[in-house]
């Protein structure tokens, strides 16, 4: 194997291969009516969030607009929290916070750890993959709440705290993925070829192997995408999320005192909009990994 | 002529694929008499190995099923029986070995657990009996040491070893049929002997039928007295050994025989090869389905299906190779 | 003597992660975390106070030797006292952590033998309505918060406005009916939200067992179905279902103890934790990471431990 001739043709066939992957799982996809479904409820909420972002709707979602714990009405379509706020505005404004930590902490980790998993992989055994190996071990043993927590400290109090804990912490399943599925693509012919062509080690790594583990890091981004959101819930809730605007784990935390007083608008709308979204995803994912996934046993 | 132990008739075994529905066995009738070794030959994907699984219910019941025919078997029809009554009668009446001893073993368990297990279930053994049969099984077979290769584990010992412990297990009962998918075609050479003879050996001990799946021509010839060839989820032929190697009917057959290499005295230019490629399962043709590849095909073949004979040595043929 | 020499083995090479772990949590929160001098000391401080007190907080050493400090502290035992409450930080664990264990155990358990058979269940019927039943429900499981879990069976079972069986929060163990009650809810929370997650993976790991050709062969032979999938393929997948539970003890003892815990005022060190969060209490957070690092490296060795005692092909060199 060593004419330009040869490199390209063994390229070919695994472009080839890889795109009959993508052609064949667009329909599969297809044919898979609750991924489809889940797709169009998650179209649906990145709408809603477009319109906020762009302005359209649930600006108003800090004004006093009512009185206190109104009941649902035409005015106010999920009624009003404590202080007179309309509860519909803030769900619906929560949506866009979601999706902006979801995509950045999902395209961020998922990159890191794409980017980090293919060095280690194609350097499995030297100290290079050690040195990967041992930082994922202990950025994966800390509690993540404590590291949340401690960014937040160490970064005085930054926004971004809780976006960069994230993708500190959730690079790591996407790396050990494209880890092992490097180590197993290095063996293939198409490298040698390319080895013995001279072609720099880095430009084989990020130009031959890493686009071919390109549907398990769509994969993971989906999974990585639901985890942040998740979490955002939570650390807001215990106050080291969301610091100016709004979100559902806000909204959540607002709501535990009201609950145990009867008043469950502001509870219900934050959980639902929020499973719904969760869940939609959640299929999403499923359908996408079956898709594209060659070997899984699924159903 | 004795009674047939096995019957099948017009058997045929459906899978339900992303592209629709496949046949991988079409009408395929053969008989196996007691204490005969018969080949079920054909190349990969022709249905021999579905043929075989089917004998004992083990076709993956999600995607595949019976679709038609009979298995006719100590008075009853395996097609349609029930799982409880199949499960009496595996590893019990009838015995299947697979391909693959490396991994068709459970790795978790000792040898004599897996093998105690088929000998309590099958003929009430208490443990201890269980135990001693099982060596005296591994004894026969040939595998040294079996007292202590009882307590071992499938990974201590090595890929010939594993598929005797496989033969061991599936004569432990006394099956009167012992069904072998390709039971050698793992092995190296030297191995591959050794268990042919201890399969031969035993057969005639134990005194039962065999059904041995195989694409190998030549493992076919050591071992059977009757084969019988598949092509395309059917069978194209069946005869008696000297007279199949001898005296081919079917153009496929005579195809396969002829594209063997053999040491002869004037070497051709070229080894011969059955030109085309095998039918695809979910666009077949309307004929014969090996008209498009036979050079002695007829018009009759591109639109008639031709069928198998009831005589000992019969093609499936229109224009069978003369004798 | 054998397994004496691998532990001892094993145990070193989880130096390397203990030092990791602790190393950058020392960095995140002491070497760059707050400034405390100015807690301690009183209003217009001299230069003088000053300099005693951050001499007595360390800050003029290097970072290399604050950090030994901090390497001694975890190998003595010995993480001082609680800034908070001044309480010596060794009795403040032998007060929480079995408290902590008491509340996570009977949750843990139950969600993952309860997703074990779940799992088989599913595998067993693949393709059929109870799978379809079991997968479904473990969906949506998985997409409801924890949080919302939490505070949604406290309304259910625990307030006024639901069933009101149970208490709101709070814990005592002084007789095993006071302790049923308290625990009853925290532990309905965590079943109900690991189930999801449990089941959806065990039930991946027999499935995948079940295309084994030892399966097949087991079929050939007539095994039937009860005894295949709960003893022959169960066993087999020991080894990802034991990694799995053990690899989950070290958070679950400690992080997913903390929303609980905080939320129905239980006592036990994800409370204490979450206080020191917000409270910004070094000493108990250095002992928490210290902690949760070691157990890590004792589970890692308990695992290798028990690989070998479930699967014969692994050996322990």
């Amino acid at each position: 194997m060593n004419t330009a001739a040869e490199v390209m043709e063994a390229e070919a066939l695994s472009d080839a291969a890889a795109e009959s992957l993508w052609t064949k799982g667009l329909y599969k996809f297809r044919r898979d009516r609750v991924g489809l479904w889940a797709f169009a409820v998650v179209l649906l909420y990145v709408g809603v969030a477009l319109g906020v972002w762009l302005g359209f709707w649930a600006t108003g979602w800090a004004d006093l607009a009512g009185e206190k714990w109104e009941p649902v009405s035409s005015a106010h379509w999920f009624g009003t929290n404590i202080i007179g706020q309309d509860i519909f505005d803030r769900a619906i404004y929560s949506t866009k916070t979601s999706f902006e930590i979801g995509l950045v902490v999902a395209v961020l980790a998922t990159a890191l750890g794409g980017i980090l998993g293919a060095i280690a992989g194609f350097f499995s055994g030297s100290w290079l993959d050690e040195l990967i190996l041992w930082l994922m071990g202990v950025l994966d043993s800390i509690p993540f709440l404590l590291f949340v927590a401690a960014i937040a400290y160490t970064l005085q109090g930054n926004p971004y705290s809780m976006h960069i804990a994230m993708v500190v912490t959730f690079w790591i399943t996407a790396g050990r993925l494209v880890r092992g599925e490097v180590i197993k693509l290095k063996e293939m012919e198409y490298v040698d070829a390319a080895h013995a062509l001279g072609v720099p080690e880095y430009t084989i790594i990020f130009r031959h192997i890493l686009p071919n583990t390109s549907h398990i890091l769509l994969v993971q981004a989906t999974i990585t995408f639901v985890a942040a959101i998740k979490s955002e819930v939570i650390l807001s809730f215990l106050g080291l999320g969301v610091k100016d605007g709004m979100s559902w784990g806000l909204m959540i935390a607002e709501s535990s005192q009201e609950v145990l007083a009867g008043f469950f608008n502001n509870f219900l709308s934050a959980s639902v909009l929020l499973f719904g979204l969760v869940m939609a995803f959640n299929l999403f994912s499923d359908a996408l990994q079956d898709a594209l996934d060659p070997r899984t046993v699924s159903d | 002529m004795a009674e047939p132990l096995l019957r099948v008739r017009d058997l045929a075994i459906e899978f339900d694929t992303q592209y629709g529905t496949v046949r991988a066995v079409d009408g395929v009738s053969f008989d196996v008499y007691p204490e005969e070794t018969v080949g079920l030959v054909g190349e990969s994907g022709c249905g021999k190995t579905v043929t075989g699984l089917s004998l004992l219910g083990l076709i993956p019941k999600p995607p595949g099923r019976i679709a038609a025919g009979s298995i006719e078997f100590g008075g009853r029809d395996l097609a349609t029986a029930s799982e409880e009554e199949l499960r009496k009668i595996r590893g019990s009446e009838i015995s299947m070995i697979f391909q693959e001893p490396m991994t068709a073993l459970n790795p978790v368990f000792t040898i004599g657990n897996q093998m105690a297990d088929v000998l309590a279930r099958h003929k009430g053994l208490t443990n201890s009996q269980a135990r001693t049969e099982a060596i005296e099984m591994l004894a026969r077979v040939g595998i040294p040491s079996p007292a202590r290769r009882v307590d071992e584990y499938p990974h201590q010992l090595s890929g010939g070893q594993r598929q005797r412990v496989m033969i061991a297990m599936a004569l432990s009962c006394n099956p009167k049929l012992l069904i072998a998918d390709e039971p050698t075609t793992a092995l190296d050479v030297t191995t591959q002997a050794q268990v042919l003879e201890q399969i031969n050996k035993l057969q005639e001990e134990f005194r039962m039928a065999v059904i041995l799946i195989t694409h190998d021509l030549g493992v076919v010839a050591e071992t059977c007295q009757r084969a019988m060839v598949m092509y395309c989820g059917k069978v194209a032929e069946q005869a008696p050994i000297a007279e199949l190697f001898a005296q081919p009917r079917h153009p496929y057959t005579a195809g396969l025989l002829s594209s063997i290499p053999r040491i002869r005295e004037d070497r051709p230019e070229h080894l011969p090869i059955i030109a085309g490629r095998v039918p695809d399962l979910l666009h077949l043709p309307a004929g014969c389905r090996f008209a498009a590849r036979c050079e002695r095909a007829l018009d009759r073949c591109q639109t008639e299906q031709p069928e198998l004979g009831e005589q000992t040595a019969s093609a499936a043929c229109f224009n069978p190779v003369p004798l | 003597m054998e397994l004496f020499s691998y532990s001892l083995r094993k145990l070193a090479t989880g130096v390397p992660l203990v030092i990791g772990v602790t190393l950058v949590s020392f960095l995140l929160m002491v070497y760059f975390g707050p400034d405390k001098t100015f807690e301690l000391v009183g209003k217009n401080p001299t230069q003088e106070q000053i300099d005693e007190v951050r001499a007595q907080l360390g800050y003029d050493q290097p970072m290399v030797v604050r950090y030994a400090g901090y390497l001694r502290e975890i190998v003595t035992f010995d993480f001082g006292s609680s800034d908070s409450t001044g309480e010596p930080i060794s009795s403040i664990l032998a007060r929480t952590v079995p408290i902590s264990l008491a509340v996570a155990l009977p949750g843990f358990v139950l969600g993952n033998v309860l997703g074990v058979l779940l799992g088989l269940l599913a595998a067993f019927y693949r393709g059929a309505w109870p799978d379809k039943l079991i997968m479904g429900s473990a969906a949506i499981g998985m997409s409801i918060s924890f949080l919302i879990v939490i505070i949604g069976f406290q309304i259910l079972l625990s307030s006024s406005s639901g069933l009101n069986l149970f208490p709101v929060r709070g814990w005592s163990m002084d007789s095993f009916g006071e302790y049923v009650s308290y625990v009853t809810v925290p532990t309905l929370a965590t079943v109900f939200v690991a189930l999801g997650y449990n089941t959806r993976f065990y039930r991946s790991v027999i499935v995948e067992e079940t295309t084994r050709d030892h399966v097949r062969t087991a079929r050939a032979f007539g095994v039937p179905s009860l005894q295949l999938y709960c003893k022959l393929i169960l066993k087999n997948c020991l080894i990802p279902i034991i990694t799995r539970i053990m690899f989950s003890i070290p958070f679950v003892v400690i992080s997913g103890s903390l929303l609980i815990e905080s939320y129905f005022g239980i006592p036990g060190i994800g409370k204490i934790t979450y206080d020191a969060i917000i409270t910004g209490d070094q000493p108990i957070l250095k002992a928490v990471v210290a902690l949760t690092a070691i157990m890590l490296v004792l589970v890692q060795l308990l695992t290798d431990i028990m690989y070998r005692w479930v699967d014969p092909r692994v050996s322990l060199k």
